[in-house]
């Protein structure tokens, strides 16, 4: 059965470019525009990695990630976040709130597809 | 722009408008306030030459006493209020816009994706299909092949039932040539019969029994020249079948052969034309599947492409955010002045460090301070950083 992969970000054209890249790769996508919509569609079921923006409105990445981890079913899925933030600070903050690695964009497909197969939960 | 004495028209205007004043209160006010009006007029000249001192603007002790520059300040402020908020909203429709048209465009894209999917999904099993087609095709081959085999095998046999055949027509001949010799055999014995009976007549009475034995011999050699003849003539008869028999095989033996030849340069034309075939579709599936790959691959830089808009929407909405900003900036400045008196300068720091510090993007930084940059380039593998 195909992986399920959460892409939070709230640039549609973004979602959709991640979506194709992991979609061709086989895998299913489920999409939030922002950390509490991402939040509102984590329901229990499984979800084998989450793909995340950092600055976003309502909810931004960071947050999202610290709440995601909070909840039983999502502790230990990974999650990649994919910024056009570079700083070290950020990265620092991405790493404590428990994110497994970080990518910088524009991201080439198949470096984030390598990221991902790398993170994965079987 | 200056005049020929040096002195900006910024300074001459107020002192101008002044001095004009003073002019005129004291041309009306003579009569009526004398020296009190002239002291009035020298304060409104004095006024007018602090508010000059440098900048052109300052304010008077208290605030609101001059309504020039509580009107240029509410003026300012206005501005700020009418023009900013449509800039901001063409700088979001813009970017709305954009987002709309690239999200539509990778939706066309990904649809692309899936198509060249599909077809490269139909081509591997066409591919498939083509290998078990050249599965077909060998076994087509072989059974074709043995098809021939058994039917030159039923060639062979007829040729040999053909040898059979014309031994027969030499055992007919041979055949011939023994009844021959019988009848040559029955024409002697009836010499040597009538010698005998003449030999009989001439002994007389005693010769009278070796003449019924010559009659007798006579007698039989006469059947033997017949039966002779009829072995002779029946032997002819089933010669002539037989020759007409082995005529009739070698001539359906030469048809066959003819036919034979042609199945097979046509068994061979046909699995000729069909291994040309399967190749061809063999090759056109590979070159698609190449071809499809090239085309992934172009796909792949498109959607590095695409994640521009992205990048600009982030920095048109810093920029828009902190174009909002000004009118509120410019309240402030003028509720400073309203508060304390002083007309400061209008600091450009206060807004350009509020826009740095939403800055995202290394890019951003480098472009606040002047410099012009190319797109960036496409994460490689080794910038992915893992915790």
């Amino acid at each position: 059965m195909a992986k399920t992969i959460m892409v939070v970000d709230d640039s549609a054209s973004l979602r959709q470019v991640v979506g194709i890249a992991l979609k061709g790769a086989g895998y299913e996508v489920i999409e939030g525009r922002d950390g509490v919509d991402a939040l509102s569609k984590c329901t229990g079921q499984k979800i084998h990695l989450v793909v995340c923006d950092v600055n976003m409105p309502n909810m931004d990445g960071i947050t999202f990630v610290k709440q995601f981890k909070q909840l039983p079913n999502y502790k230990f899925t990974p999650v990649i976040m994919l910024t056009t933030e570079s700083q070290e600070s950020k990265k620092e903050e991405g790493k404590a709130a428990g994110a497994r690695a970080w990518v910088v964009k524009p991201f080439k497909p198949e470096v984030l597809l390598g990221a991902v197969a790398k993170l994965v939960l079987p | 722009m200056k005049n020929s004495t040096g002195v900006t028209s910024k300074t001459i205007v107020p002192l101008g408008l002044a001095a004009a004043g003073a002019l005129g209160t004291v041309v009306a006010g003579w009569s009526a306030w004398g020296w009190f009006t002239l002291i009035w007029a020298v304060l409104l000249l004095g006024a007018a030459a602090w508010l000059t001192r440098d900048t052109g603007f300052s304010a008077s002790a208290a605030t609101g006493d001059n309504p020039m520059i509580d009107n240029y300040l509410a003026s300012r402020e206005h501005f700020g209020d009418a023009v900013l908020p449509v800039w901001c909203r063409h700088i979001e429709n813009s970017r709305t816009q954009m987002e709309e048209a690239v999200s539509d465009l990778a939706s066309r894209f990904s649809s692309i994706v899936d198509k060249l999917d599909n077809a490269l999904h139909v081509s591997g099993a066409a591919n498939q299909s083509g290998s078990s087609m050249t599965e077909v095709f060998a076994h087509s081959e072989t059974q074709l092949g043995s098809v021939v085999t058994s039917m030159k095998s039923a060639m062979a046999s007829k040729h040999a039932m053909l040898g059979q055949i014309k031994d027969l027509e030499r055992f007919t001949r041979e055949l011939r040539g023994m009844a021959e010799g019988v009848a040559s055999i029955a024409a002697q014995t009836n010499l040597l019969a009538l010698n005998a009976a003449i030999e009989a007549a001439r002994a007389g009475p005693a010769g009278a029994g070796f003449a019924v034995v010559a009659t007798e011999v006579r007698m039989l050699s006469m059947r033997s020249a017949e039966t002779g003849k009829e072995i002779t003539n029946r032997v002819g008869l089933i010669s002539s079948a037989i020759l007409a028999a082995s005529q009739a095989a070698e001539q359906s033996s030469e048809a066959e052969d003819k036919s034979m030849q042609s199945a097979e340069g046509m068994i061979e034309a046909v699995l000729n034309e069909f291994r040309q075939m399967t190749d061809a579709l063999v090759q056109s599936s590979e070159l698609l599947k190449q071809e499809s790959v090239g085309i992934q691959g172009e796909v792949g830089e498109a959607l590095v492409q695409l994640q521009f808009q992205d990048r600009v929407s982030q920095v048109m909405s810093h920029v828009r955010e902190n174009m909002e900003r000004l009118p509120a900036v410019l309240r402030e400045h003028r509720a400073a002045y309203e508060a304390s008196g002083v007309l400061d300068a209008l600091d450009p720091d206060v807004l350009l460090r509020e826009l740095q510090k939403t800055y995202a993007m290394a890019e951003e930084h480098a472009v606040h301070s002047g410099a012009r940059l190319a797109a960036p380039a496409a994460t490689d593998a080794d910038e992915v950083t893992f915790f």
